[in-house]
């Protein structure tokens, strides 16, 4: 750069120098907290996470690596591939259901003109909700004597609370995630839906399209962007799921919720096999990129 | 490239939601007839939007009503749903004899020094990465973005038994201080920074004013407004916080309100003092969106995520 101006004075390259220099000494000061942070708190843990996948903590505290034994007892472990298929079973059910629920109440919330807030609103409130707090409620209504167990009762349902029946308590469990974020869904196509021109709408509406018709052929295909951008997060979201389980069923029964982050979590705190539980979170870091390059693969094809 | 389309987004629903509606009445009403469901088909659609509200605030409905049933009523549906009968003695039990207190304000602690460090920290390296020029400022950069993709589980172990090492565990510090990093927030704040003139930056310079004074007379007041939301968010992610709060401070003294109505849940508290906790604990975020909501709402859109 500057060997392209030589004209310039020796005086004024280096004073311009000294600008550039406490311009960049200002820079790295300002994202220093943040970096130094991001470096011991994000980064370093990643690839520490790694290592103490390849090894085992005694209690001593000792470390002893073991190469890719704990990969090798995880592709083994029966509870390794249940909790693989049950959170692949959640996700590819939390995740349609979301994106046909928010589309769904999107178009219809725009197409009224009264209570149009109120409906948002009303909609909204359970995606800033704790789902560890609103878990305290939906145990009771999954429980016998609860609502859903109750209701079940007058089609003939036997009235057992649904926490305790494997297909049951995975079927709470994605309603109660689904409750949890349907609304904030909702909300981002309903904003989407606001920017696009109703006149396309109305044309197609003019031509004959019934509702349907206009939904799919002129609504949908510019609705896309906002409905990847979801899919992307909700996957990610339901794959690493954790309150919802650990507060409704713990897992059970019979490792029929467990999830990953569930398994997890047991093993790295409950019964502190480091090594081991931090092999699932490599598992589920590989799976979470490959599920996110087969996404954009997909999505870049689409455009 | 989704969030600078989202940021976009929220201008535009901000936009919308001020434009002046009285402009052109006519209009809008005929468009909305147009559209508007007749029939049938508005019964029908009214309906499941009327459900779809039942189904979403129903549950607080029943936190609260059988938060209030006298001790000894059993809770079986449909009878515990009947408002009669209502009694604060399960509030004033877990207030008085539990930990509520001091969950609540273990939770505040937590809450509020880590949005103070994260928006301060973020709206730093979001100016430094904005305006300023340094070695490996893109490299920094692009390892960031790389780091949204990486499930928080991978990280949860490591961060765990650093913590511990340094000492940390079941202390407030070692609770706020790795989340005091936050990714999407200094994304954001870099994003809106970089909207912000050059001119104005040079100007002060040519008047004599310092780096600090820069950032703190310029960047910040003209940050406000998004400082206000993301604030919001971040505050509510840090209220709701719950998987790194029960592996880092499971000590009474430490805890926080998600971990100990988990706990109250998980040692088969009484239903009723249960319910009575976790109404207290979303009571300030219920409360806030009542005087926030239009924050709440561009907050979502524009961060992307849940917090």
């Amino acid at each position: 750069m500057h060997l392209a101006k030589p004209t310039t004075s020796v005086g004024k390259t280096s004073r311009r120098r000294l600008v550039q220099r406490r311009e960049a000494l200002a820079g790295v000061i300002f994202v220093l907290p943040v970096v130094v942070l991001f470096f011991v708190f994000k980064l370093f843990p990643v690839f520490g996470g790694i290592l103490i996948s390849l090894g085992d903590f005694k209690i001593t505290g000792a470390f002893e690596f073991l190469g890719l034994d704990n990969y090798r007892d995880m592709l083994t472990d029966r509870a390794f591939w249940n909790s693989f298929w049950v959170t692949v079973i959640f996700t590819v059910a939390v995740v349609p259901i979301l994106m046909t629920v928010s589309i769904t109440l999107a178009i219809l919330v725009r197409r009224i003109a009264p209570f149009i807030k109120f409906f948002r609103a009303a909609y909204f409130i359970p995606s800033i909700t704790s789902l560890v707090l609103a878990g305290a409620v939906f145990v009771w209504v999954f429980n016998a004597g609860g609502i859903v167990p109750s209701l079940a009762q007058l089609v003939g349902g036997d009235g057992r609370s649904w926490l305790g029946q494997p297909v049951l308590a995975l079927a709470a469990i994605v309603f109660v995630a689904v409750w949890g974020r349907f609304g904030f869904d909702m909300l981002i196509v309903l904003a989407r839906l606001q920017d696009l021109p109703r006149e396309l709408d109305e044309a197609a509406s003019i031509d004959g399209a019934n509702g349907w018709q206009r939904f799919w052929f002129v609504t949908f295909p510019q609705l896309k962007p906002q409905l990847f951008f979801l899919v992307v997060i909700e996957t990610t979201f339901s794959f690493q799921v954790f309150d919802v389980v650990f507060v409704m069923t713990g897992g059970g029964p019979s490792g029929s919720t467990n999830v990953l982050g569930m398994l997890l979590y047991e093993e790295a705190f409950r019964l502190f096999h480091f090594g081991y539980a931090a092999a699932i979170g490599v598992a589920m870091m590989i799976l979470l990129v490959s599920l996110a390059l087969i996404q954009r693969a997909v999505m870049n094809r689409g455009e | 490239m989704t969030t600078s389309s989202s940021v976009l987004d929220a201008g535009q629903i901000l936009a919308e939601d001020r434009e002046p509606k009285k402009a052109r009445p006519a209009k809008l009403v005929a468009e909305r007839d147009n559209l508007a469901p007749r029939g049938w088909a508005a019964v029908v659609q009214y309906t499941i939007l009327v459900l779809a509200g039942i189904v979403s605030l129903f549950p607080f409905y029943a936190m609260l009503i059988m938060s209030l049933r006298e001790p000894g009523v059993p809770l079986t549906f449909p009878d515990s749903l009947v408002p009669k009968d209502l009694t604060f003695q399960h509030y004033a039990q877990i207030w008085n004899t539990g930990k509520m207190p001091r969950w609540l304000m273990n939770t505040a602690i937590y809450s509020f020094v880590s949005v103070f460090f994260v928006l301060l920290f973020a709206s730093m390296a979001g100016y430094g990465f904005a305006k300023k020029r340094f070695r490996g400022r893109e490299v920094l950069f692009w390892m960031f973005i790389a780091m949204v993709m990486v499930p928080y589980h991978v990280t949860l172990i490591p961060q765990f038994m650093l913590i511990s090492k340094m000492g940390g565990v079941n202390t407030y510090w070692g609770l706020i201080l790795p989340t005091l990093v936050n990714v999407q927030a200094t994304f954001l704040m870099r994003q809106f920074i970089t909207s912000i003139p050059d001119e104005l930056i040079e100007a002060a310079k040519v008047d004599g004013a310092g780096e600090a004074r820069i950032f703190f007379t310029i960047i910040i007041p003209l940050c406000k407004p998004i400082l206000a939301t993301l604030g919001l968010f971040v505050f509510l992610w840090h209220w709701n916080d719950f998987l790194w709060p029960l592996v880092v401070a499971q000590h009474p003294d430490v805890q926080v309100l998600t971990t100990g109505v988990a706990r109250m849940l998980q040692e088969n508290a009484p239903l009723s003092s249960t319910l009575a906790g976790s109404a207290i604990a979303l009571a300030p975020i219920l409360i806030a969106y009542l005087f926030a909501s239009r924050h709440f709402t561009e907050g979502a859109i524009m961060s992307g995520v849940k917090g």
